[in-house]
């Protein structure tokens, strides 16, 4: 076993410091990279010490495989750990740290492999008898692809073996229209892709994302920790993430979560790892893919399990076993997390740049604001736009969903624009109380997620307001003193 | 004379002298402030908790959970010297990345020639000339990233004849 006594964190912003909190709590010193178009990161104020990294545009910096080992070693730390995005499924990462002698915070480089690739995953779920989506691939047989895709069943999504992002992808409902989608779908593949083959699978309708929290030891011990729903999604990225799963079936949660801790235990997983699932409205699962890394949402298994979820990532890369068996692990209440973004979300969630000039984070009972901006920092394109995430914890969904509510209400950042009000809005929506999601429901409810029109008294108190804001030109000519409080007088 | 554009309007705000009040167009709004950046105001009957901030040309207001940002209109300024400037400089609509150049400064271009592609989003975006001019500067070069409301091209605009 061995101790881990310096952390390098290759990572930045909200996770950078989350990572950092609980490695001082276990005594660990921490070293966090930064970058000169990326100066203002909470986490370098709260680190034993930070080192800069290089690079154009600045997310190759974090990138660079070579340069941040380095410099994880000439800051002499003994282990790193790589949050989420960035390098952190890169299976090359993972075994250029082990070899330069450093604890990598996560699976191993074959791990990483092995499950990071979605076809080999797919293949390796399909042995492990975990239900995958019934699909027919040309290549297997060309001759009877057609048939075997009819025997897939309707509907069925026939789309471009080399493809992705939705191009070239047809979804047949009836089998009498299936020679002419695969027509049209070898035309677009070779178009698009340079590549006529072709692949077929059942397309799921209105299907819900959920996912597992898994965790392995290296004695083998694999649990779960049970699941989150994932389904508010925009352009295939989460904004809303909750568990429980609302009206999710016990029977079926448990057959879920069970798939997930067998395909992690034959993969011989170590550290934390998601298993990521799609639901039909009909209850059938099917394996979509497994995350080699701790997630984004991660805090709301947390909240529900009153674990630490990075502590039990560093205990287990030292080598020390799993401090819970699975019967162990108890849930209470529900907890709910929303991704703050900048970006304009009622013009097409286009992204917005800026320089936070005013921010107040809420405050209340059950509440954890993951926050990766402070006032002053600019908001550039450079990297991710998520500036926070805002988990609220409850007995019941609803008082969960109403403190998260209340939260994103009474949180102030001003100078770029966020989606606070978006996410209140999608919170409040009737479907949504209902539990009725679906990785659609943002494109369905579109229109009934619009702000609401304002009056002209309204409006009028905006303009006051503004006005009342400008620097008073009656300011600049009194005494020091009172020039400094600015407009405000007692 | 405080004028801003908001919600595709034009409207004039100004505090009274020496008194809470501030005269949005013809009414008069009472607005108290109560700490740095905090306000208070009554609205049918309840009373408004409000946050602001001034940011340049703009003033950023959050109310109830949303924020609006109330582009100030400078007074200082004359409208033919705004007009002249808008027409000469393209500004990014969004951030986004230069994908390619299509003139090149000192040349001359008309009213609508595409000056450079810009992409956001994984979407592709031609920037126009908003009048006839000869190109002075491209301060971004291809691969180079920018900001929302950065100026990409910088035109001296012919005289009208």
């Amino acid at each position: 076993m061995t101790p881990i006594r310096k952390l390098f964190i290759a990572n930045r912003a909200e996770i950078a410091l989350r990572i950092v909190r609980t490695a001082r709590r276990l005594g660990i010193a921490t070293v966090v990279p930064w970058h000169a178009a990326d100066r203002h990161g909470p986490a370098l104020h709260e680190a034993d010490e930070k080192i800069q990294l290089f690079g154009e545009p600045p997310v190759a910096a974090f990138l660079d495989i070579a340069a941040i080992v380095h410099a994880a070693r000439d800051s002499g730390c003994d282990a790193v750990h790589p949050g989420y995005g960035f390098l952190s499924e890169n299976a090359a990462f993972a075994g250029a740290v082990a070899e330069a002698g450093l604890v990598f915070v996560g699976p191993s480089a074959q791990v990483i492999e092995r499950m990071g690739d979605k076809i080999r995953a797919r293949r390796f779920a399909v042995e492990q008898g975990v239900p995958v989506t019934p699909a027919a691939d040309e290549a297997d047989d060309p001759a009877g692809f057609a048939e075997r895709a009819r025997a897939v069943g309707f509907p069925l999504l026939v789309k471009g073996a080399a493809g992705g992002g939705g191009k070239g992808m047809q979804i047949v409902r009836v089998a009498s229209r299936l020679a002419e989608a695969i027509d049209v779908a070898r035309r677009e593949s070779e178009r698009y892709f340079g590549d006529g083959r072709l692949f077929a699978e059942r397309y799921v309708e209105r299907p819900r994302h959920i996912e597992v929290q898994v965790f392995g030891d290296a004695q083998g011990n694999v649990i779960h920790l049970g699941e989150r729903e994932c389904s508010i999604q925009r352009r295939f990225q989460k904004l809303i993430e909750e568990t429980p799963a609302p009206g999710l079936d016990p029977g079926l949660r448990e057959r879920i979560c069970s798939a997930a801790v067998t395909l992690a235990k034959a993969s011989g997983y170590v550290n934390a790892g998601t298993v990521e699932c799609i639901v039909s409205p009909e209850g059938e699962f099917f394996f979509l893919e497994m995350n080699t890394r701790l997630q984004v949402e991660h805090p709301v298994t947390e909240m529900v399990t009153g674990l630490d979820l990075v502590e039990w990532q560093l205990r287990v890369a030292c080598g020390e076993p799993l401090s819970l068996t699975q019967e162990q692990v108890r849930w209470h209440g529900h907890a709910i997390e929303a991704r703050l973004l900048a970006e304009d979300a009622d013009a097409g969630f286009v992204p917005d740049t800026g320089r936070v000039r005013l921010l107040r984070w809420p405050q209340g009972p059950a509440l954890r604001i993951d926050g990766g901006v402070i006032e002053g920092a600019p908001v550039t394109a450079d990297f991710d736009s998520m500036l926070a995430k805002l988990v609220a914890h409850g007995a019941t969904r609803d008082l969960a969903v109403s403190r998260l509510r209340q939260a994103l209400e009474e949180t102030v950042l001003l100078g770029v624009t966020v989606n606070a009000d978006y996410l209140g809005r999608v919170l409040r929506h009737p479907a949504f109380a209902r539990g009725d999601t679906d990785t659609g429901f943002l494109e369905r409810h579109r229109d009934t997620l619009l702000p609401a029109p304002l009056s002209d008294e309204e409006r009028r108190l905006l303009l006051a307001v503004a006005a009342r804001a400008l620097p008073d030109p009656a300011a600049r000519a009194a005494p020091q003193p009172y020039a400094a409080m600015g407009a405000w007088r007692n | 004379m405080n004028s801003f554009h908001f919600g595709g309007t034009r409207h004039r705000a100004q505090r009274e002298p020496g008194s809470d009040r501030v005269r949005v167009d013809a009414t008069l709004v009472s607005v108290q402030q109560d700490g740095p950046n905090r306000f208070v105001a009554p609205l049918d009957g309840r009373s408004e908790r409000l946050h602001a901030v001034a940011d340049g040309d703009q003033v950023w207001v959050h109310w109830r959970g949303r924020a609006w940002a109330l582009q100030r209109i400078d007074a200082t300024r004359s409208s033919a010297a705004g007009a002249a400037e808008a027409a000469g400089t393209a500004h990014a609509p969004m951030p986004g990345v230069v994908v390619s150049l299509l003139v090149a400064t000192g040349q001359a271009v008309a009213e609508g020639d595409a000056l450079l592609v810009i992409e956001s989003m994984k979407l592709q975006t031609t920037i126009a000339a908003a009048a006839a001019g000869v190109v002075i500067e491209l301060p971004f070069a291809v691969g180079q990233t920018f900001q929302r409301g950065a100026v990409l091209a910088r035109l001296e605009p012919t005289e009208a004849s």
